[in-house]
């Protein structure tokens, strides 16, 4: 049994508060990765569990014990570093047999637990180098085996495949996933790359300047973002956000008034300005009736991605299948999938005016609500 | 013309060579030439005659071997103290934040801007008042007073070239504070402590001024006061015994350097070495 939770944790460096009133619950045996900008304060939060830095208040839970207090050694984590942190003046051997030696496990169960270790990950015929022998991808199994071969009952891993190049990356996440499946322990995982983040873990924490964004699974930070930095960081290309006013459940779009059916507001939602925001695969090029210009397309292969200028010279991205051509300056009609639309307040916090959970099956489908019968 | 331009280049390193090592050959053939030939124009340049009589001398009849132990025991507790301090104080400035972290670093190198003539003074009253004048140890703390602050900057490279991760990583995997010194970041340092050792080393088997201010018995002088006072005074000076006890200085030096010579070649420039 080892979960994690941060209880209203709060990390301030001086005058710099690294972490606000941060409240994560991690479930034992879940992958969760924390995602988000460089300096959103990812790293400090796995270090805080790690117990490589102290939280300026709140409470740590490693299992059912409060580890605040807890040097790093004794809270039965395994922590793998970007920079792999593989001790060079020893061998490889010697660097996965360091956590055993220094607890204590006599020398000939050491040679057997490193034996299984790398047969493990493969790493066999490297156990005599050093790590300056060795390329990044050994180096980064290395340090894995470092960490799996005490047999811990939580990993943490900070950013462990940003050094490695596009390939070996791919090909690591998914042995990471696997392994993850194999042990069944609780890992968690930093990084700024949304990919890994999205493909392997079971839910994600997307934080921002020191504060938890959204905590869900990837599912529901792409489809029901909680807010508008969320929206806008999650996805590839990101989501289009327009600045909009509401007025008596209509969503007025520059150049073009778009009703757009109360059901799918949260109930109470005032009119005012907001952010509407629509993913590039759900604007449909040639359906609807709003106006718009072609001034951009990208061919990545399988599909395009179009860049629409609608009125007031906004922008807009939309993904349409690799065969369909289309002309620069050609003017299209464009429309938006009904029920894939996000409105957000512009005020603040950004949150998300959406009506979501249960609620969605109550949302009408059809008709299209924003095509626009006047 | 190139192969001039290189001759020429050749040709004036040999000359800077000779130049520099002529003092040391001279004083080498000087101990081992019998008195009689000393002196001789135009003078010998090998010797007709060799002879050792002046080592024996020395190490016989004079309390030569006295100031060499005393010598030994300075440098080498010098050596210790400076290197132990300056290895835990450069951990401490890397490793850790704290309010006048860089002052003290900046304040610690501007004590060693400071003429050495201009704290002897001062050293000597507090030596007397601690009732250690006269003792090898007002020396060792003497020494370490000045040896450690570039003993300190120049163990802060090296510290700050040892990634903060290993030792992370080190305490993760359940070392603990010492530990993870102990096991990570010293065998990381150790090109950086043979430097400093060297350095601090050789500083104290040359130092002079402060050897002749803060000890004036036979039985407390290393060898660089000791020597001087016993073979050079108003009216004589003895060369023979002055070269060989020279190259007796020399020795355990060179003997030094060549065994560490490739770690500090590889310290000097070793000082970004990456994990």
């Amino acid at each position: 049994m080892s979960g994690i939770e941060l209880i209203n944790v709060r990390k301030a460096f001086h005058a710099f508060v690294a972490l606000e009133n941060l409240n994560i619950s991690i479930r034992d045996g879940e992958f969760v990765a924390l995602l988000g900008p460089s300096g959103c304060g990812k790293s400090t939060t796995l270090r805080m569990m790690a117990g490589l830095e102290f939280p300026t208040s709140g409470e740590i839970r490693i299992g059912d014990r409060v580890v605040n207090d807890v040097p790093p050694g004794k809270r039965d984590i395994a922590m793998v570093f970007q920079s792999y942190a593989l001790y060079p003046h020893m061998t490889v051997a010697d660097n996965i047999a360091y956590p055993l030696k220094k607890r204590g496990v006599p020398k000939a169960e050491r040679a057997r637990k490193v034996a299984e270790t790398a047969a493990l990950l493969h790493l066999e015929p490297l156990l005599t180098r050093r790590p300056k022998q060795l390329s990044g991808g050994q180096q980064q199994r290395v340090a894995l085996g470092r960490a799996l071969v005490r047999d811990p009952e939580v990993f943490l891993l900070d950013e462990p495949l940003s050094n490695l190049d596009a390939k070996l990356r791919s090909y690591m996440r998914t042995e990471l996933v696997e392994l993850h499946r194999k042990l069944g322990k609780t890992m968690v995982y930093v990084t700024h790359d949304q990919l890994e983040a999205m493909t392997m873990a079971h839910r994600i924490a997307i934080m921002n300047g020191g504060k938890l964004q959204q905590f869900d699974t990837p599912d529901a930070v792409y489809n029901r973002p909680a807010n508008v930095f969320v929206a806008g960081f999650i996805g590839t290309p990101s989501m289009n956000l327009i600045d909009c006013d509401l007025a008596n459940g209509h969503l007025c779009l520059p150049g073009y008034a778009q009703p757009i059916d109360m059901a799918l507001l949260a109930p109470g939602t005032a009119d005012g300005p907001v952010v509407f925001g629509c993913r590039p695969e759900d604007v449909l090029v040639g359906e609807g009736d709003m106006p718009a210009t072609v001034k951009l397309v990208e061919n990545t292969g399988h599909e395009k991605i179009v860049t629409l200028e609608i009125g007031d010279g906004k922008r807009l991205l939309a993904r349409v299948e690799a065969g369909r051509e289309l002309a620069l300056d050609q003017a299209v009609r464009i429309g938006f999938a009904p029920d894939k639309l996000h409105v957000f307040a512009r005020d603040g916090d950004g949150r998300r005016l959406n009506r979501d959970g249960e609620n969605d099956a109550a949302l009408p489908s059809q008709p299209a609500r924003m095509a626009g019968q006047k | 013309m190139r192969i001039y331009r290189k001759l020429a280049l050749t040709l004036f390193v040999w000359a800077l060579v000779l130049l520099i090592s002529f003092p040391l050959v001279w004083m080498v053939i000087t101990s081992v030439k019998p008195q009689t030939e000393l002196f001789r124009i135009p003078p010998t340049w090998v010797p007709e005659t060799v002879t050792f009589e002046h080592y024996w001398k020395l190490l016989s009849e004079t309390p030569f071997l006295t100031y060499f132990g005393n010598s030994v025991i300075l440098s080498g507790s010098t050596t210790l103290f400076v290197v132990a301090l300056a290895t835990l104080g450069a951990y401490s400035l890397v490793r850790f934040r704290y309010r006048g972290r860089e002052t003290l670093a900046t304040l610690v190198l501007f004590t060693y801007l400071l003429p050495s003539v201009v704290l002897v003074i001062p050293l000597y009253l507090m030596m007397v008042a601690l009732g250690l004048s006269n003792t090898l140890f007002s020396l060792v703390l003497a020494y370490t007073t000045f040896a450690l602050p570039y003993a300190l900057w120049l163990m802060r490279s090296f510290m700050d070239g040892v990634p903060e991760d290993l030792e992370s990583a080190a305490l993760v995997d359940g070392a603990s504070r010492m530990g993870a010194f102990k096991d990570i970041i010293f065998p990381q340092l150790l090109p950086g402590i043979i430097s400093t050792a060297l350095f601090t080393f050789i500083l104290a088997w040359n130092e002079y001024l402060y050897a002749l201010v803060l000890v004036n018995s036979d039985a407390s002088r290393p060898l660089t006061t000791g020597v001087m006072s016993m073979l050079i005074s108003a009216f004589n000076i003895e060369w023979s015994l002055l070269m060989a006890a020279s190259v007796m200085m020399s020795v355990p030096l060179i003997v030094i350097f060549a065994f560490l010579q490739s770690y500090l070649t590889s310290g000097f420039g070793g000082g970004a070495v990456k994990g």
